[in-house]
């Protein structure tokens, strides 16, 4: 049996409470707020107390899909393929139509790492400023 | 020795008895601590005593977990107590429990206004004598209709974050009677005056120990344990009963046969 | 926020317009009621009697869109009894005297007229505000979300400054941010017209300093808003999309142009934890994890940054987001001429080394590391290894130099209520739900809660329309139709509804109104016009 807590920030409001995550045998089991946070000290809002509870939701994306032509379904698909389907697509638009024919939705729910990475693709490799998120929403 | 170093080698002889699968206690983490299963062989440089988190309500998760899992626990005397008010309600099984016993200092009882502030027995620490929490003196000072309005005031910042609910060791049943629509009306902030919260005061007799874990959870800071030493008060007067004292005592509210059955 | 949350703990008077505060930044609230309990003053400005409006030591309720027209009544007050900071006016700030001449016509009966707040409060407000001894004004998007969005978010600088209510702890000017990361996605550039660190895309010097890093930078043009893509989608400007964790078909005004936009995409491409309302229109979906599969960091509100950490390994075959972008990138870099720079690459070991490359290219975060974040949060700006953090801005001098005051009139919204539209429509947040319920609405005891979206109505409208509790109601704009339970209360006044914008079966953005500020090219969400029908 292993049971451990990780030391985390919450991922809604941003206010930013830290939380710990309560891992029991590989399943998030539920969250404990820090105690000793200069935020919420000990403290937490429902959603909070609950930031454990869609990890292991049933209807998580766990494998890329494929949509092979528009109104049709999805289909699963490995990594190779849709990460090749992805730069291919996106560099023939590039290529007919212009850096700026492509748009990019970073978001406020991933990381700074992962907004900084997004935007770099989108200027340094596409090339275009088309890059933006859900701020003002 | 320094007290963490004693529970640290207390911890240390109980994992190598061999008696138990780990032990539960506090590590550290920054400058705060999070409750973490220990096991045979872990380094115990990090297990550290404070703050504390609510161990029986994890102990009980873990037992459950895993029906055949032996587990010991580093115990103040409120996490003794819960543990005995959840066994009598075999919400834990106490044969399956190693406690290593720890006394709070008189700056933790402080912290909580702890009046019991020691296990039935001492394995680490000095005994300190328990203190009399001062808002509890002041509230029965007031008369009826201002304890009325000081609690409305009290619980019209309740943001219904159910902290209180979900952090007490004590509150283990399956369907809370809190989100069900016919007493508590979902959805509403502050919930509906009185009935969340005098709810959830009632379901606390005969098994609150006064572990302050609802009140350090309180984003809207309710002095909630003011309210539930008071009922404790009065359950003593009235039935003689004292949370936690012992295994054998009956709780007020438990009919006899069902404790007896073990239902 | 020019401030920290942790401040508040010392503030005496708060002013908090257009923020639930409660229920939409709870733990601001805390420290909010704790500080009211030693004694400081809490007023609330806001259409709607939310939790934190009841627990006020003043509320007053004007009437949605005319924030500029109270805020200036209360600079009014403030100047005409010779409330404000004099000194701070003359030795921090410029464009004074244009402000009082703007403010000048706004008194108290005039903005009664406009607003529908009491004089006689309206004149309580400003001497509590401008004597108290530390200020600190809080907002949300109640403030931004209009087509006077700019002007609103000035008028409360305007006020601060006015009466020296910045620069010190426990003032200043305090957005909410509504999202846990929406402050560093824009601190890292995920911003249309600046790159990481709020560096212009129109200066050459910035240009420039990219190029050499990565190899290559755009033109010196800034490039879409989130809205104005979905706008060129529709038009076929833009030809494909790539949406990281958003949900627009949720989120972005008047969905029934969004569709038709995503519709209308050659490609699509959607990464994301669970299959959105977004996803529905994707060509290639991209499984990414949950905070609680990947390392990191966010920034909050008050540019705090603290660790995400990993506490269990991916789901099935998801992948970090950061992974997900790298493989991608390392893919396309091959289908095009080298790019030569110091950051030009695209092998990352861990969120780590990427934090390393954008704090060297982002000046307010030159000294972060992971190292540091070991030990504890640091609020940016933090420039170098050995700088403490900025816990709050603007203390000897303001980032231009001296605070210009802008002078602003009221102007109405874009869409007001009339014959055929008669309510006028406000949205926005709840408790128990998030955003476009992406996640909360996957998690049982928040969706036992509150299971399904509402209309907020008061009981003189419910009672004309003749609706009952919980009654069924069509609501119906010019954009579109959602049907959804009454709910009858006293939060809204007659003639105004709310909306929370989480439920996608009754969207509160097929109704909204996509008309934008001119330049924040945020849009009205908290003004539009609605007609109620009884469901029969």
């Amino acid at each position: 049996m292993e049971y451990r807590n990780v030391l985390t920030t919450c991922i809604y409001c941003g206010v930013g409470c830290g939380l710990y995550l309560q891992v029991l045998d590989g399943q998030v089991v539920g969250t404990w707020p820090a105690k000793g946070h200069p935020l919420n000290d000990g403290r937490l809002c429902v959603k909070g107390w609950y930031a454990h509870s869609f990890i292991h939701h049933p209807e998580r994306l766990t494998t890329p899909l494929i949509r092979d032509q528009k109104g049709g379904p999805l289909r699963q698909a490995s990594w190779e393929e849709a990460l090749d389907r992805v730069a291919q697509r996106l560099m023939a638009i590039r290529e007919t139509h212009g850096p700026d024919a492509i748009a990019f939705m970073a978001s406020a729910k991933c990381t700074n790492e992962e907004n900084y990475l997004l935007q770099k693709l989108a200027r340094s490799i596409i090339g275009t400023h088309n890059v933006d998120h859900c701020a003002r929403l | 020795m320094e007290r963490v170093a004693l529970v640290r080698e207390a911890v240390k002889r109980l994992l190598d008895s061999g008696q138990v699968e780990g032990v539960l206690a506090l590590r550290t983490v920054g400058p705060g601590s999070a409750p973490h299963l220990f096991h045979p062989g872990d380094s115990l440089d990090d297990l550290t005593l404070w703050p504390k988190y609510p161990l029986p309500k994890i102990l009980d998760m873990l037992l459950a977990a895993d029906p055949s899992v032996r587990l010991g626990m580093v115990a103040r005397g409120c996490e003794e107590r819960g543990l005995i008010e959840m066994a009598k309600r075999n919400q834990v099984d106490m044969n399956r429990i190693r406690l290593v016993y720890l006394a709070c200092t008189a700056e933790e009882r402080d912290e909580c206004c702890c009046s019991w502030p020691y296990p039935s027995q001492i394995d680490v620490g000095d005994k300190v004598e328990g203190t009399a929490d001062a808002l509890v003196a002041e509230h029965e000072r007031l008369s009826l209709a201002e304890r009325t309005e000081f609690w409305k005031r009290q619980f019209a910042r309740c943001i219904k974050c159910y902290g209180c609910r979900t952090v007490c060791p004590q509150c283990f049943c399956e369907t809370c009677v809190l989100e069900d629509n016919l007493w508590v009306e979902a959805g509403v902030l502050a919930p509906p005056f009185p009935s969340y919260h005098l709810i959830r005061a009632y379901h606390t007799i005969g098994k609150c120990v006064g572990c302050m874990e609802c009140e350090n959870a309180c984003p809207a800071d309710i002095p909630l344990t003011v309210l539930y030493t008071l009922l404790r008060r009065d359950a003593e007067e009235m039935f003689g009963y004292v949370p936690g004292r012992s295994l054998e005592d009956l709780p007020p509210l438990a009919v006899e046969t069902l404790w007896q059955t073990g239902h | 926020m020019t401030n920290s949350i942790p401040e508040f703990d010392e503030t005496d008077c708060f002013l908090i317009t257009g923020s639930n505060t409660t229920e939409a930044h709870p733990l601001v609230a805390t420290h909010v009621l704790r500080a009211q309990r030693r004694g400081a003053k809490v007023i609330v400005v806001d259409p709607r009697r939310t939790q934190i409006a009841r627990l006020a030591d003043l509320y007053l309720r004007q009437r949605p869109g005319t924030d500029v027209a109270w805020l200036n009544g209360l600079m009014h007050v403030i100047i005409q009894e010779g409330m404000y900071d004099a000194e701070f006016v003359e030795s921090r700030t410029e464009g004074f005297e244009e402000l009082k001449a703007a403010v000048a016509e706004y008194t108290p009966e005039r903005v009664e007229a406009i607003t529908g707040i009491p004089a006689a409060d309206l004149v309580t407000a400003a001497r509590i505000y401008a004597q108290a001894g530390r200020a600190a004004i809080l907002y949300t998007m109640g403030i931004t979300q209009h087509t006077t969005g700019v002007d609103n978010v000035l008028s409360c600088a305007n006020l601060a400054m006015l009466t020296g209510h910045i620069g010190r702890p426990g003032t200043g000017v305090n957005p909410l941010r509504g999202q846990n990361n929406v402050q560093g996605a824009c601190d890292m550039g995920a911003l249309p017209n600046v790159y990481p660190g709020y560096q212009p895309v129109t200066s050459e010097a910035v240009q420039a300093k990219f190029q050499e890093a990565w190899g290559y930078a755009p033109p010196l043009r800034a490039g879409l808003t989130v809205t104005e893509m979905t706008d060129a989608a529709y038009h076929g400007a833009v030809k494909a999309l790539y949406i990281m964790a958003e949900n627009p078909m949720v989120s972005d005004p008047d969905l029934n142009h969004v569709r038709a936009a995503l519709e209308r995409c050659d490609f699509l491409v959607v990464q994301d934890i669970f299959p959105t309302e977004t996803a529905e229109f994707a060509d290639v979906v991209l499984p990414g994890v949950s905070f609680a599969e990947k390392e990191g960091t966010f920034t909050n509100t008050e540019r705090r940054i603290q660790r995400v950490r990993q506490a269990i390994p991916p789901l099935g075959d998801a992948r970090p987001d950061w992974q997900i972008i790298c493989g991608l990138a390392q893919r396309m870099v091959g289908m095009q001429p080298t790019r030569e720079g110091r950051f030009a690459g695209w092998e990352y070991c861990s969120p780590a080394e990427i934090m390393a490359e954008a704090a060297a290219l982002t000046p307010s975060y030159g000294g972060v590391t992971y190292e540091r974040l070991e030990q504890g949060s640091l609020q940016w700006p933090v420039p170098t290894p050995d700088h403490p953090g900025t816990p709050y801005l603007h203390k000897d001098r303001f980032t231009r130099g001296l605070g210009r005051f802008t002078a602003v009139a009221y102007k109405e919204p874009a869409e007001l209520p009339d014959e055929e539209y008669p309510f006028l429509l406000t949205t926005g947040r709840m408790m128990f739900h998030y955003h476009t319920g992406s996640m909360t609405r996957r998690s049982e005891k928040l969706e036992r809660e509150v299971p399904e979206g509402y209309v907020e109505i008061s009981p003189e409208d419910a009672g004309r329309l003749g609706l009952g509790k919980s009654a069924r109601v069509r609501v119906i704009s010019r954009r579109g139709t959602i049907e959804t339970r009454a709910w009858i209360t006293r939060r809204v006044p007659p003639g105004t509804v709310f909306i929370p914008f989480h439920f996608a079966e009754a969207a509160a953005n097929l109704l909204t109104n996509p008309a934008l500020d001119p330049i924040a090219k945020i849009p009205e969400y908290k003004v539009a016009a609605v007609r109620l029908e009884r469901v029969a």
